[in-house]
């Protein structure tokens, strides 16, 4: 399938426009523009060919389907609703347009709704209203007297924009409600009061539905689904998702909301048999795998696949970057970023991930730039506002960076990484409780987040509650099971809370991990200490630290092992020809190893091999002092023994 | 476009150019330069009073060729390189948007490093190759200003700096040869290693905006700006002038354009409508800055507000609303101990009491610190006490002022007056325009011209950019009114033209210099007798409108002058006594007193009964000689000398007038001096009268004193003719005849008469052309 016939590719093209006027008219602007700029990203010069001077061609067949398209999805009855109330839709489409939610939903929606309970209270205003509907629907409905039956007589796209005016209200409400970003307000638990009337509305026609014989169109299932989600209720609203887009595919918000829910890769591949078989799908399974951090070939293959349907793509484009992210491969991710930035300047969804990666790589003079041009397209943008923090944080000017990525999350509640961000500035002033706040709201945003996950844990490592910070390093450990990193965490917290052999094996994993990435083990976010081991080369650290947990155990024989193997990394492996540049060379750490080493071979009496080892000691310039005086101890020793061998 | 807060591309520029100081690049001859340009344009200079500013000093918009200037002459350490070029590869060298950062970051490490800071002393050997700055030395704190400032700034407001530096910078791309392959990469090496070149899309987000922004043309910050007010307000409030024409619409297009309202402009504002005679903009300037005044910061401005409009109150002649304004400005600064304002108020209110005694009254001012002398010994206690100088020194003035007037002792005036000279000088007071001012009319009443001119020109000379326009104003009149009296009527007058037009632009100059001018015409006009003028000049003189006593005396002078002069006697007589009483009734200044006395007294003479001038002129005498005023006195001389004649005591005359004339000669007040000239003229010719012609002796006596009344009466005409006076003249002329005649010489008595009817003639048809040339 690696590229589409002509009418395959006509068909999606239909649908996609078809996608971008239903979801233009349902006020989902992001799913609108998702589409919008996949439509476009099809290859242009097949459109050339079917210019309207050749009407022969085949290709001309693309632009058929353009108008009748609806009615793959529109039923009668639909479009019947839809013709009646298409004054009061432009009215209300217009209401929303200019941010007055209420005035919207009151269009079509009588002006008390039931607030939680099946209770409903019909004010004259909404029976007046159902009266004219009643008339209006003539024999097929009975006359019914509460709201909620009134409802029932609106077309499902009027009930859609009246109950997502009702839902966006609360949600802005919500957000002035919770006034100060970490203010005494913002806890997080600040609940959208809409979410109760739009949710009862909702279940109620849902349950109509079935005797009602109107055909489900997937957006009011869309919509429950996010009110059910919101109220924690994941299974069902996952199921309402999966119905939303068996219905219609051509919802990206239905997709990322399901992408949202989904907590690990099992979760994935049991959700992947019951969704539709069709392209959306694909791209949605790349998605979903890259945020669950899963950059294996498989996705990057598929990847590739559909890359080659739009391969001017954006959103595929960042995903791909994002997946070279989650490997460490930055230098890939930087180049597909500065690409995508040359063909649109304009540009800013995604660019917090790109200065994320220009973050890591220092790369200060061209973040500088990126925030640059980020603010002279719009400068309230939250994207906009971490690139700018992400800046100052390089620079570290943490006040400043911590004021920006408040701006950002001022701007948009739910924008994850300023969460993160933010938390790591807090860390950086020495702010834990500020810091923990931040990142807990992030996890609560998306529990996907290990960096997150990781700064909580560090952050209570530096408070000293390891068996806390134990907990969060195991999640994130969970999420990234090839980081060594995370595994190094989680052996020095089960090390503090002396489960040693949890620790020692947490260490190994590490080790596993840590060869794992052949390509380079990097370093995660937040720390740069560790980057450019070559291939074969167990990380000196994770060896020392298990050599003292062995220790710790009195396993001196494997602690000693593991002792000498961090010496071996000085080397770098035999095996191997040389190719890989021989080791790291004398570090820190070897050179603790090596003090070890000797004392420990002065205590067993091998004052030879003590010896040696001191005198490299010395040779090296560390540890001198202690190694002169080891020097001077074994001399001792020796002329001791000498004369007792002498007497 | 909002204005920058402080930071500018020149700014920036500068620090470059701090930095390469710093990091010691320069040649030594090149530093002194380098130091001075930056100082200048880093720091406001300190106002100096006499010497004027260099011009460009402290032009904050100075273009990137400005640095050309400096630079370019001066050879760097490393050969074949100019200074210039170091400054522009540093400036080039800033290739990003973070190496705008970068500098920013680095500057700091010029400062030098205290204990404080945490950071280890440096050793010698590094301060050998570099210059570390005290956080407190002038570039310290500009370094510093700088830094907070920039830290201060938003990123986007960064941004805009940057692409304001970058067009700032760019006109230098093409100046050297070594610069070109540095410039060549373009403003941004960010976006040359990306491969981007202006017109492509990304570029044109970046730094599309540039190139219009580029004929924006100035750039200057809202520090800049304020400075640019506060030399505005500095003129305003201390000179009194108006702001320029071309100035105001620069100001007002800079306002426009950025958005911003600075408070201060408002100020500048009230001031200019002030100045300008707008009653009502001013006030209702006044009021706008100090409601945004009062937005901003505590109550305390609300004093300074009152004290404000009671000023502008009194200005405009609103006496009544002065009052009730001063008296709530001292109560609320009473209230707020705000001991400067308090004392400030205090000492105006007093100078207004003094200088408008009639109006003051009028309104129903009693006095706030009992008689004058207890006020000013007062207010001298309190300046002392709060240190306030300028107070004290201005308080010794007016003391000095009111030893003048009451005529109490000169040594003690003199005493005042080089107290406040001292102190001017000790703590550099700008108060030497009425220090000068004052000197000079106390030497031009002690009758030494040359000197009190010599006063006036001092301050025309010398202190002119320091000194209030308002006493530069007086100093020219008073040059001119000393010019006039020598009868150099149109040296006069071309001194009050030369005053540069700008300064008329104010109502109240405006007025001052007419009725001077007119004043000096008045004159001249009287002395021609030529009527017709006389009558117009003072119907555009008479209703006073003038509201500074001493012009409106100076008129009232002229006034009877020429009543006397025409021979409305009566009129001449009534104008006299109201003056008298109602200068009596304020207390008024001795001199202006005297002198009505004298003017009472030649009346008396004029109307030929001289005899009962005679105790109102020994008085006259009296005083003047007590009070040291010396003019006075010989005119007082004169005037006895003509009632002794006129009782037949010319002996006593005579000699009375030969002590005077010569100190009067002095003088050189030629009008005074042709008087005395032509009563000794008469005194010798009764005394030739006196003598017995039929003895020998007393015939050769005779024929002395003639001579004598004869060489006098020369003299006496040759006065008259400087003044211009035609009555004067034609009467020695006349005289003349008479004793030609008496002597019998017919044939001379005729040339004479011929030569008074010519000189009539010549006086009439000077009149007559002025009037046709109208």
């Amino acid at each position: 399938m690696s590229t589409l016939s002509a009418a395959d590719e006509a068909h999606l093209k239909a649908q996609l426009q078809d996608a971008v006027t239903s979801c233009t008219e349902r006020c989902l602007f992001h799913s609108a523009k998702w589409a919008a700029e996949l439509l476009n990203s099809l290859p242009t010069a097949d459109d050339d060919d079917g210019s309207d001077t050749d009407v022969d061609s085949p290709m001309s067949e693309a632009h058929l389907p353009q108008t009748p398209a609806n009615h793959i999805h529109k039923d009668a009855i639909e479009l019947r609703l839809e013709a009646r109330e298409v004054n009061k839709f432009l009215l209300a489409k217009t209401y929303f347009d200019s941010r007055e939610f209420d005035r919207c939903a009151a269009v079509f929606l009588p002006s008390s709704l039931p607030k939680g309970s099946n209770n409903p209270i019909t004010s004259p205003a909404a029976k007046s209203k159902h009266a004219e509907k009643g008339k209006a629907k003539a024999g097929t409905a009975s006359k019914a007297k509460d709201a909620i039956d009134s409802v029932r007589g609106l077309s499902q796209k009027s009930l859609f924009l009246a109950l997502y005016a009702r839902y966006i209200a609360g949600e802005k409400r919500m957000n002035e409600d919770s006034e100060m970003i970490l203010g005494p307000q913002d806890g997080g638990v600040t609940l959208n009061k809409e979410l109760p009337g739009v949710s009862a509305i909702l279940e109620e026609w849902f349950s109509g539905l079935p005797t009602s014989g109107r055909q489900p169109q997937g957006w009011l299932e869309y919509l429950y689904g996010i009110v059910l989600a919101k109220g924690k209720n994941e299974k069902l609203a996952m199921d309402y998702f999966v119905r939303s887009v068996q219905q219609y595919s051509y919802n990206w918000g239905a997709w990322s909301e399901m992408s949202n829910l989904l907590g690990t890769v099992e979760e994935l591949n049991q959700l992947i048999p019951r969704l539709p078989q069709n392209l959306m799908r694909f791209i949605f399974v790349v998605s979903a795998n890259q945020d669950l951090y899963q950059s294996t070939e498989q996705v990057h293959t598929s990847l590739t696949q559909i890359l080659n349907f739009f391969p001017n793509s954006a959103f595929l484009k960042t995903q791909r970057a994002l997946l070279h992210y989650h490997t460490k491969d930055f230098d890939e991710a930087e180049q597909i970023f500065s690409d995508l930035l040359k063909t649109d300047p304009h540009r800013i969804d995604s660019l917090d991930n790109y200065s994320n990666i220009l973050y890591v790589m220092g790369m200060r003079a061209k973040l500088a730039f990126v925030a640059q041009l980020a603010t002279t397209t719009d400068k309230f943008r939250p994207e906009t506002c971490c690139v700018v923090g992400n800046y100052y944080s390089l620079k570290s000017e943490h006040e400043k960076a911590v004021m920006y990525f408040r701006r950002a999350l001022t701007l948009d509640r739910n924008f994850l990484s300023a969460w993160t961000l933010m938390g790591h500035e807090f860390v950086e002033m020495k702010n834990t409780h500020a810091a923990i706040e931040s990142y807990r709201r992030a996890v609560d945003v998306n529990r996907k987040d290990y960096r997150a996950w990781y700064g909580l844990g560090q952050t209570y490592e530096v408070l000293e509650m390891h068996s806390y910070a134990l907990f969060y390093h195991q999640r994130a450990a969970a999420l990234r099971p090839y980081d060594p990193k995370l595994w190094m965490a989680v052996g020095q917290c089960f090390g503090k809370v002396n489960k040693v052999n949890n620790g020692i094996r947490a260490y190994k994993r590490a080790l596993v991990a840590g060869s794992y990435y052949d390509a380079g083990v990097g370093s995660s976010f937040g720390s740069g200490e560790m980057s450019g081991l070559g291939g074969g080369i167990l990380d000196p650290d994770v060896l020392y630290q298990i050599a003292l947990l062995y220790e710790r155990l009195q396993d001196m024989p494997e602690s000693a092992a593991y002792m000498e193997l961090v010496l071996a990394q000085e080397e770098g492996p035999d095996f191997e020809d040389g190719e890989v540049g021989g080791g790291l060379g004398v570090t820190p750490t070897t050179s603790k190893a090596r003090l070890w080493l000797a004392r420990w071979e002065y205590m067993r009496g091998m004052y030879q091999r003590a010896m040696e080892l001191a005198n490299e000691l010395c040779q090296d310039g560390v540890e001198v002092e202690d190694a002169k005086a080891l020097v001077r101890d074994i001399r001792a020793r020796i002329e001791r023994e000498k004369g007792e061998a002498r007497t | 476009m909002t204005l920058p807060r402080y930071l500018t591309a020149q700014k920036i520029s500068l620090l470059v150019l701090v930095d390469l100081y710093c990091n010691s690049v320069l040649p030594s001859s090149a530093t002194i330069p380098v130091l001075s340009f930056i100082l200048s344009h880093s720091i406001s200079p300190v106002s100096s009073n006499a010497r004027p500013r260099s011009p460009g000093y402290g032009d904050a918009s100075f273009s990137i060729e400005a640095f050309e200037h400096v630079l370019q002459n001066h050879a760097s350490s490393m050969p074949g390189r100019t200074l210039l070029d170091v400054f522009l590869k540093h400036m080039w060298e800033m290739n990003s948007f973070d190496a705008l950062h970068q500098l920013f970051d680095n500057i700091g490490d010029l400062l030098l490093k205290t204990r404080e800071d945490g950071g280890q002393e440096f050793t010698p050997e590094e301060f050998q190759d570099r210059v570390l700055l005290s956080k407190t030395s002038p570039l310290g704190v500009f370094v510093r200003r700088a830094r907070l400032e920039f830290t201060r700034l938003q990123f986007d407001d960064t941004m805009k700096l940057w692409s304001t530096f970058i067009a700032y910078r760019a006109p230098t791309a093409q100046w050297t040869k070594r610069l070109a392959g540095l410039a060549s990469s373009g403003a941004d090496i960010v976006a040359a290693d990306m491969g981007l070149r202006p017109g492509e899309a990304l570029y044109e987000v970046a730094y599309g905006h540039l190139a219009q922004e580029m004929e924006d043309g100035i750039e200057i910050s809202i520090d800049d700006f304020d400075r640019l007010l506060e030399f505005q307000l500095e003129k305003l409030q201390r000179l009194g002038c108006r702001v320029p024409d071309d100035m105001r619409t620069q100001l007002g297009s800079m306002l426009g354009s950025s958005g911003v309202i600075l408070r201060q402009s408002h100020l500048v504002k009230f001031f200019d409508a002030w100045k300008a005679g707008d009653y009502t903009s001013a006030f209702d300037n006044l009021h706008r800055y100090y409601d945004y005044a009062m937005q901003t910061r505590e109550k305390i401005h609300y004093q300074y507000a009152l004290l404000h409009m009671a000023i502008l109150q009194a200005d405009f002649g609103c006496f009544g609303e002065a009052i009730a304004a001063i008296n709530e400005t001292i109560a609320t600064a009473r209230e707020n101990q705000d001991m400067t304002c308090l004392n400030f108020s205090l000492s105006w209110l007093n100078h207004m009491s003094k200088a408008y005694p009639k109006q003051m009254k009028g309104v129903g001012y009693m006095g706030m610190l009992g008689s004058e002398r207890d006020g000013l010994t007062f207010l001298k206690a309190k300046a002392k006490e709060a240190k306030m100088y300028n107070l004290l020194s201005a308080t010794l003035l007016n003391e000095a002022k009111l030893c003048l007037g009451t005529g109490d002792s000169i040594s003690r005036a003199f005493e005042y007056m080089y107290q406040g000279s001292h102190l001017n000088i000790k703590e550099n007071i700008n108060n030497q325009g009425s220090q000068m001012l004052l000197l000079s009319t106390l030497y031009s009443r002690l009758g030494i011209t040359h000197l009190s001119s010599v006063h006036n020109e001092l301050l025309l000379h010398c202190y002119e950019r320091g000194c209030p326009i308002d006493e530069r104003i007086r100093a020219s009149c008073r040059c001119a009114l000393t010019a006039t009296r020598y009868g150099r009527y149109d040296e006069g007058l071309h001194l009050l033209e030369m005053i540069d037009v700008s300064t008329h632009r104010s109502l109240r100059f405006h007025q001052y210099l007419f009725l001077c001018t007119t004043l000096i015409k008045l004159r001249r006009s009287i002395c021609r007798t030529d009527w017709a003028a006389c009558e117009s000049y003072l119907s555009s003189l008479i209703p006073d409108s003038s509201t500074d006593p001493e012009i409106s005396f100076a008129l009232s002078e002229a006034h009877i002058e020429y009543l006397i002069a025409r021979g409305y006697y009566t009129e001449a007589f009534d104008a006299i006594e109201k003056l008298s009483v109602s200068l009596k009734e304020e207390s008024g200044d001795i001199l202006q007193r005297v002198l009505m006395l004298l003017a009472k007294a030649e009346l008396f003479g004029k109307v030929g009964k001289p005899e009962r001038g005679f105790s109102i002129a020994l008085r006259a005498a009296s005083v003047s000689f007590k009070a040291r005023l010396m003019p006075c006195l010989w005119s007082a001389a004169g005037l006895l000398a003509s009632i002794l004649n006129s009782i037949g005591e010319f002996e006593a005359a005579t000699r009375l007038l030969h002590a005077v004339i010569p100190q009067s000669l002095e003088n050189t007040d030629y009008v005074l001096t042709g008087t005395l000239y032509s009563h000794i003229g008469d005194s010798y010719i009764g005394l030739a009268g006196l003598d017995d012609a039929s003895t020998s002796h007393g015939a050769r006596l005779r024929a002395m004193n003639m001579s004598q009344a004869e060489m006098y009466i020369d003299r006496a005409r040759e006065c008259f003719k400087r003044t211009e006076s035609i009555d004067g003249e034609c009467e020695q002329l006349m005289k003349k005849a008479v004793i030609a005649k008496l002597r019998g010489d017919e044939k001379l008595a005729e040339e004479w008469a011929q030569n008074h009817e010519r000189v009539w003639n010549e006086g009439k048809e000077r009149i007559l052309i002025r009037e046709e040339s109208k």
